[in-house]
């Protein structure tokens, strides 16, 4: 349940100040860590700004979900929903400079399929990398393994998202049942739904909790079809009497709505110029020892073969 | 790591090994199970994964297993639980200390307490078995391994897999090969541990799964499609058929219990899944308000685990000492009453 859940006293953050303000702790952490090393090359020009990371992010975010959109078999919405939100939480506290994106995004959506029991094999997995030679998928399989145990540690191992899908359904049901003022709920759904897909790729799941999201979701598409439903939320939710929580809840819905009117595609030439800085920067200080690779040292056992490095394939070899 | 150190070996998990150690800090005792992901090609086993999530999402329960933390260790990482002295299946193959009636029925309250508010926060078990019921150093009963756990609130209806739980404890609609089921198939668990707390010694232990399917129809007589309607619908029902035979009564299973006994675990072991008693129902069950009342859990028996020495009892007390029996009973023993136990007795007195 979502009111005990890691979900809701470890993940939903105050403001978007907060979240920013950890996103530049990110790209500062890993600025300080090249320029302490004292690496060859490591002046600040080479560095992501914030809003550089911010397009490249919206960017892979996108490719993250054209992915899973694309999987075969189908993905449920609400792995794709986690898959998601683990890539939003791993990068709170992470630079993309110094994990690429494009590796992490598919650790998120792997490990997403395992937590929400969408059961595919890792060889089915990879599978869906229509682009990729079959030892291309290996290797990137290889990867995958690679940066999962990375990945469940930035998670803190909380693995429990809660998606606005379920509220979403229960907030239709609940119209059936006890709003009859309404004549059709159902007609609210696919707007709705396009809503929810809408506040996924937001900072929304960070900041409100699933069920907020999911009344938005239904109020905006209400608005839409030119429905008032505000008599739902004093009558039936139990906000008549209360006016500052009322008050309160209105002012929820209206920053989720902002939050997504702010929303905006990354652009294409800022994309390719920055994901050309990305590069770079990977080329020049990627880290070639991982975790789970150190792990094996560590335990004594002899370290694999160096394998090929991932700059070897690009994201066009992706989708 | 560095917080713990290690004082022995527990035993090999699914996916680990389990160790005893103490947090140096607060020198709690704990049992730490490792998860190495060495050669794993799927990476992080699912097992692990549900363990977590099952365990990370749910408040404290008393007859649930703890998870008080995990950390990332070597190639793999660490969950961190209460330490436990026993399970119930080594409480059951005790032969030293046989369980009374209230003995059994303090464990099944715990059982149906834990499974109970596992359902209510839609968590399946799938793989209740002794084995898994540990027993702490109080005496109380909790619900370990979660590594076959799953929620059971999904919104689309998913197939589950039926290869879940040890087959002794697997409920019928399983063997059938059911990829749809629910939190029924804990109660039919319930229901055979129920049954081997009563007679001490498995109620259906099949040599494979075959055999197994044969075990229960042999005792609750076969199938019809009057006793159990969706059997038709089940994957394997028609793949096999098996000689008609009526049930045996229930009393001739379990001949030393008690009627109230005997109708509780009629309850769980019905066919049809949706018809067996929920746990919570279960609490309320005359067994549990009749006499022998549950036994508190300072008076059962805690088997150590095997592989230990077991526990020195305290010499100068008679070995059948019994809070059930009037003392004069169990301390004025002809046989017993000699200097060296009348010393011992007399400083219990003082």
């Amino acid at each position: 349940m979502f009111h005990n859940s890691s979900h809701k006293r470890f993940w939903i953050f105050k403001s978007e100040d907060e979240l920013e303000h950890m996103r530049c702790k990110a790209n500062q952490k890993f600025r300080n860590k090249i320029l302490e090393s004292g690496k060859s090359g490591a002046n600040e020009s080479i560095f992501l700004e914030r809003n550089e990371e911010d397009v490249l992010f919206r960017y892979y975010e996108r490719r993250m979900l054209d992915f899973c959109n694309a999987f075969k078999p189908a993905m449920p919405k609400s792995v794709v929903g986690t898959g998601i939100m683990y890539f939003r939480r791993f990068y709170l506290n992470n630079s993309i400079m110094e994990y690429h994106p494009r590796i992490i995004m598919l650790t998120c959506a792997y490990l997403s399929c395992k937590v929400d029991e969408f059961n595919v094999s890792s060889t089915q997995f990879v599978g869906n990398l229509v682009q990729e030679s079959p030892a291309g998928q290996e290797r990137v399989l290889e990867q995958i393994l690679e940066y999962e145990l990375l990945l469940i540690q930035q998670l803190n191992f909380h693995l429990v998202v809660h998606n606005p899908y379920r509220p979403l359904e229960g907030l239709l049901i609940d119209l059936k049942t006890r709003f009859p003022t309404l004549e059709n709920p159902e007609s609210l759904r696919k707007s709705s739904d396009d809503f929810l897909t809408q506040a996924a790729i937001t900072d929304a799941g960070l900041l409100f909790p699933p069920s907020q999201i999911a009344l938005a979701a239904i109020l905006n598409s209400a608005l839409r079809a030119g429905l008032n439903l505000e008599s739902y939320l004093t009558e039936c939710l139990g906000l008549k009497g209360d006016k500052e929580m009322l008050a309160r809840m209105y002012d929820s819905l209206r920053r989720i709505k902002i939050l997504l009117k702010k929303y905006e595609l990354p652009k294409a030439e800022e994309v390719n110029l920055y994901k050309h800085k990305l590069e770079r920067n990977h080329a020049e200080f990627s880290t070639s020892s991982n975790k789970r690779k150190r792990g094996y040292e560590e335990d004594g056992h002899v370290a694999k073969e160096p394998r090929l490095t991932e700059e070897e394939w690009t994201d066009e070899d992706l989708i | 790591m560095e917080q713990y150190s290690i004082l022995g070996h527990i035993g090999e998990g699914a996916h680990g090994i389990v160790f005893k150690a103490k947090q140096i800090e607060t020198g709690e005792t704990v049992a730490l199970k490792k998860v190495s992901l060495r050669r794993l090609e799927d990476g992080i086993p699912n097992q692990a994964l549900r363990e977590i999530r099952a365990l990370q999402e749910i408040e404290d329960n008393e007859h649930v297993v703890k998870l008080k933390g995990v950390f990332p260790h070597g190639t793999g990482f660490v969950l961190v639980f209460d330490f436990m002295v026993s399970d119930l299946s080594e409480v059951i193959r005790n032969t030293d200390c046989p369980l009374t009636p209230a003995h059994v029925k303090s464990y099944m309250l715990m059982l149906l307490k834990g499974v109970a508010f596992l359902h209510q926060n839609n968590i399946m078990h799938r793989d209740l078995k002794p084995a898994n019921l540990l027993i702490s150093f109080s005496g109380h009963l909790k619900i370990a391994d979660f590594g076959l756990a799953r929620l059971f609130s999904e919104q689309r209806e998913r197939l589950y897999s039926h290869q879940v739980a040890t087959r002794w404890y697997r409920a019928p609609e399983l063997l059938y090969g059911a990829r749809k089921y629910n939190e029924g198939v804990d109660l039919w668990a319930v229901g055979c541990i129920f049954g081997e707390l009563l007679n001490s010694s498995p109620l259906f232990p099949g040599e494979n799964d075959i055999e197994q399917l044969c075990c229960v129809l042999r005792m609750l007589g076969t199938p019809t499609q009057e006793s159990w309607p969706e059997i038709v619908e089940l994957p394997d029902y028609s793949k096999i058929t098996f000689k008609e035979n009526p049930a045996i009564p229930l009393d001739d299973i379990v001949p030393d219990a008690s009627p109230q006994a005997v109708d509780l675990l009629h309850k769980f072991l019905v066919y049809p899944s949706k018809q067996r008693c929920s746990a919570r129902q279960a609490l309320l069950h005359s067994y549990f308000f009749s006499a022998p009342l549950p036994a508190h859990h300072s008076e059962l028996p805690i088997a150590q685990r095997a592989g230990r020495p077991p526990r020195q009892r305290p010499q100068g007390l008679p070995a059948d000492f019994s809070l059930d029996l009037p003392l004069e009973r169990s301390l004025v023993d002809a046989t017993l009453l000699c200097w060296t136990h009348l010393t011992g007795l007399a400083n219990v007195n003082t």
